[in-house]
């Protein structure tokens, strides 16, 4: 316990200085883009963010099956925890997206293939957990393991669309590199370890928070059917 | 001086969304210490 928590603070510690690390490269290390000038900035925000929302998706849609594999709590626990903090990084992306288009493309939202795509993502990880708060007890694990399947569907499709379609969203990372120059590779390589870090942080303490979450229902639970065989015993 | 504007607004708005974020999950850990608190009480106020 005690070595889980000094981890705990390590790692704290480590995420907060990278974060820092990645403020100084954005601001001060990677240059001013030509064409688009400091708006471009945006582009270390949002492609961690992305990056991560997919990821998280992913960590839901693997920890679904092995729920219905395994039939472990654990493995729900952490699909609802990592499709959570997922939804908070694609929010970040639809955000910071329509921020960045306005200056450039002039528009704050147009229905181009990768943002559709990426909003319809955004809903449906909404929908798997307003299904999980509306769903009954013993069925909520199932219905959204179900969900967390089925769901991912729309990660590549999303991941994909710039290339699939023919779409006005910038394509940097291609499969013979990345489309900018040096200082910016490096910038966007410590941005994402930050983001990353990040990610992992939050999830480690979104998990502890739901674990604790359940153990207090449970003995709730349990002190409850104790009262009550309690009531049954003196009343007969 | 509007791409700063619109720079500080994607950075600000990020920021605030993950600390809102942390504060949730640190007042639901509040919340709970507390429930657990008096779950404990009460059990000792049984025994």
């Amino acid at each position: 316990m005690t070595h889980n928590r000094a981890f705990l603070k390590v790692f704290q510690f480590v995420t907060f200085f990278m974060m820092l690390l990645a403020l100084y490269a954005i601001f001060v290390y990677a240059p001013v883009e030509k064409s688009m000038g400091i708006i471009q900035k945006i582009f270390y925000l949002h492609v961690p963010s992305a990056f991560l929302a997919f990821f998280a998706f992913f960590i839901t849609f693997i920890a679904s099956i092995l729920y219905l594999y395994k039939r472990d709590n654990r493995w729900d626990t952490i699909a609802f925890c990592s499709a959570e903090i997922g939804v908070i990084f694609c929010t970040i992306v639809l955000i910071t997206g329509p921020i960045w288009a306005k200056p450039i493309w002039n528009v704050w939202w147009t229905w181009d293939p990768r943002l559709t795509t990426t909003l319809i993502l955004w809903f449906i990880y909404v929908a798997y957990l307003m299904l999980r708060s509306v769903a009954g007890e013993n069925r909520r694990s199932n219905f959204s393991a179900v969900f967390g399947i089925f769901g991912f569907v729309n990660v590549p499709i999303t991941f994909l669309a710039i290339r699939l379609w023919r779409t006005i969203h910038p394509l940097v990372i291609t499969g013979k590199g990345i489309n900018i120059s040096t200082p910016m590779i490096h910038t966007l390589i410590i941005a994402f370890v930050a983001f990353c870090l990040l990610f992992f942080w939050l999830l480690i303490n979104r998990i502890g928070l739901e674990k604790m979450r359940l153990k207090v229902e449970e003995i709730r639970a349990s002190i409850e059917d104790k009262i009550h065989l309690e009531h049954e015993k003196q009343g007969g | 001086m509007a791409g700063t504007l619109y720079l500080f607004a994607a950075f600000s708005i990020t920021w605030l969304i993950i600390f809102v974020y942390i504060f949730s999950i640190s007042r639901r850990q509040k919340t709970l210490e507390r429930q657990i608190e008096k779950i404990s009480e009460a059990l000792r106020d049984r025994l």
